[in-house]
């Protein structure tokens, strides 16, 4: 809650920045270095540091009108016009917004480039995230402002350092010594865009299409829809860590997330004027039986039961296949249960002629299988694992005991080859 | 006091809203078997073209396809392209707007994100190998032929 209030703080702050002045003058940085920095570079007498985001997004709740305000009227401990009198109400202003542009975008104080975080993204998934996604060993969480900010105060030339040569728990390059140099940046600057949004603080890339006023605080106002659900990290396709390290199903999708609607999918493009038309999954398989996994249907019980009627021809509705109904048990090595292989439940779905010959020679023990080549999409992977139940179904295959004793080829039987 | 409770309440909501229309934005997670095809779309400026596999599977049996129409089981292996497709070939075989809509309705297939790497989504080779890196070695025989 703590959190949600500091960020719907600095969000509302965002909004209610939006339609002040915030042009900032040539000589910001001037009036910044020659009245404000003394204390607000230090941290002296209490004066929120530039770069302490948190600092300054809890002051920042108010408005930037009352940091205008503040500054120029003083208050409490901060003189008014930090204590020259000659400055304008304009100049205060400009320094005011160069300061809070500069805690917005501390990347830029390097003069970095707009960053591109899909590298960083990915070193840091690779490397970094074995920490600093769950904290351990005191590692700062992404996403964690306030952790961050601290250390972010000074300046990010000594992150990259550190995160270079190392400090304290943390080893050099993550413990990836292998890593260039650049990459150890880019996972920096991407863990630095990920605490800007997800505190809702403006991010550093929010200013990237705005590069003529890199340090005015004007993209505040396009803050709001990079606001995002902290640490959201995908490890993989379809393998989604939740922030909590001791969350349930850690690496699992979450069932609420299985079958999104087309525009939400992550391949889907919203923005297509046909992706709002088509079917969502859901919606097809809200009335079909259950699987554990793969479309979590149960395709060969649906149809069976009929309830799916699936043409065997594109235009007669009435032609039927040719089933077989012919077991093919393969003894396997170890002791895993023998592979029973149902034609009955292939041939419902498929012609002879997608398998044979091209991907089993239809000869008893002439076709070498084996997981691995399962897993590259060989074999019985052509189809399992892509569209057919996944191979991680180990038993609907591995179905038969070894004591069954069991042969090359059987009879007809029913019961193997579940799904 | 109670002002400022108004204002961080109301920013809290705010961000609630918010967050509830940007959480579902994550990546990856179409549905199991979809195949995304982009040999040629990027190139020509169209979004990459996704075939939704249980959409068909509910309407045809794999064969129809596999079998009599001869598409091969390699996601992007089929080279397909829209003259082929406007000639009967491959989808265009029923999206000729007698079994299914016709081709003008370009936006329902070349519906994925621009830049999305040709892939069965979720397949077991993404997961080993990532997007877009099925290994060499393996491609799929074709079904037939």
């Amino acid at each position: 809650m703590k959190l949600l209030r500091f960020a719907g703080g600095s969000l509302l702050a965002a909004l209610v920045a939006t339609p002040a002045p915030a042009q900032e003058l040539p000589n910001a940085k001037a009036v910044y270095d020659a009245n404000c920095a003394a204390c607000h570079a230090t941290g002296i007498g209490g004066a929120p540091r530039t770069g302490d985001a948190r600092a300054w997004s809890d002051r920042l709740g108010a408005g930037i009108n009352a940091l205008y305000a503040n500054a120029i009227k003083g208050k409490r401990a901060m003189p008014p016009k930090g204590g020259n009198a000659s400055l304008t109400d304009a100049q205060v202003m400009a320094a005011v917004n160069h300061i809070v542009g500069l805690t917005a975008a501390p990347a830029r104080r390097t003069g970095a480039k707009p960053v591109d975080t899909s590298k960083g993204k990915l070193v840091y998934q690779v490397v970094c995230a074995a920490c600093h996604t769950s904290g351990l060993a005191g590692a700062p969480k992404l996403g964690d402002a306030a952790a961050w900010a601290s250390r972010l105060s000074a300046g990010p030339g000594s992150m990259y350092a550190n995160a270079i040569k190392g400090k304290g728990a943390m080893p050099p390059k993550g413990g990836n010594a292998s890593l260039p140099d650049a990459d150890v940046r880019a996972a920096v600057d991407f863990m630095l865009t990920q605490m800007r949004g997800g505190t809702a603080l403006p991010p550093a890339g929010a200013a990237a299409p705005n590069p003529a006023a890199p340090s005015a605080p004007t993209p505040v106002a396009s803050a709001a829809p990079a606001v995002s659900v902290p640490v959201a990290v995908v490890l993989a396709p379809a393998v989604y860590e939740s922030a909590d390290p001791n969350a349930f199903n850690r690496l699992m999708v979450a069932p609420g997330r299985r079958n999104p609607p087309p525009a939400e999918d992550g391949i889907h493009d919203p923005e297509s004027p046909g992706t709002a038309l088509l079917q969502a999954p859901l919606l097809s398989f809200q009335s079909l039986p259950r699987a554990n996994l793969g479309n979590y249907v149960n395709w060969v019980t649906a149809l069976g039961k009929k309830q799916i009627q699936p043409r065997w021809d594109t235009r007669d509705p009435k032609a039927e296949p040719a089933v077989m109904d012919l077991n093919i048990v393969r003894e396997v090595k170890g002791s895993m249960p023998d592979v029973v292989f149902p034609h009955k439940q292939h041939t419902e779905w498929l012609d002879c002629s997608n398998c044979h010959p091209a991907i089993f020679t239809p000869e008893k023990g002439a076709n070498q299988i084996s997981m691995a080549a399962i897993m590259l999409g060989q074999k019985c992977g052509v189809c399992h694992g892509k569209v057919a139940f996944p191979i991680s179904e180990c038993r609907l295959c591995h179905a038969r005991q070894k004591s069954a004793g069991a042969r090359t080829v059987e009879g007809p039987s029913a019961g193997a080859g579940r799904q | 006091m109670s002002a400022r409770w108004k204002t961080v309440a109301a920013g809290a909501a705010l961000v609630a809203g918010v967050m509830m229309l940007c959480g579902g934005e994550r990546e990856a997670r179409a549905e199991y078997g979809d195949v995304v095809m982009n040999n040629y779309s990027d190139a020509a400026g169209m979004r990459p073209a996704v075939f939704p596999h249980w959409f068909h599977r509910v309407r045809f049996r794999c064969k129809v396809c596999h079998s009599d129409l001869g598409i091969k089981f390699k996601a992007g292996g089929n080279e397909i392209n829209m003259l082929k497709i406007i000639d009967g070939q491959f989808c265009g075989a029923c999206h000729n707007g007698s079994v299914a809509w016709s081709v003008e309705n370009c936006d329902l297939c070349h519906s994925a994100k621009p830049g999305t790497p040709t892939q069965v989504h979720d397949s077991t080779i993404n997961l080993l190998g990532g997007a877009g890196t099925a290994p060499a070695g393996a491609s799929a025989p074709a079904g037939k032929k």
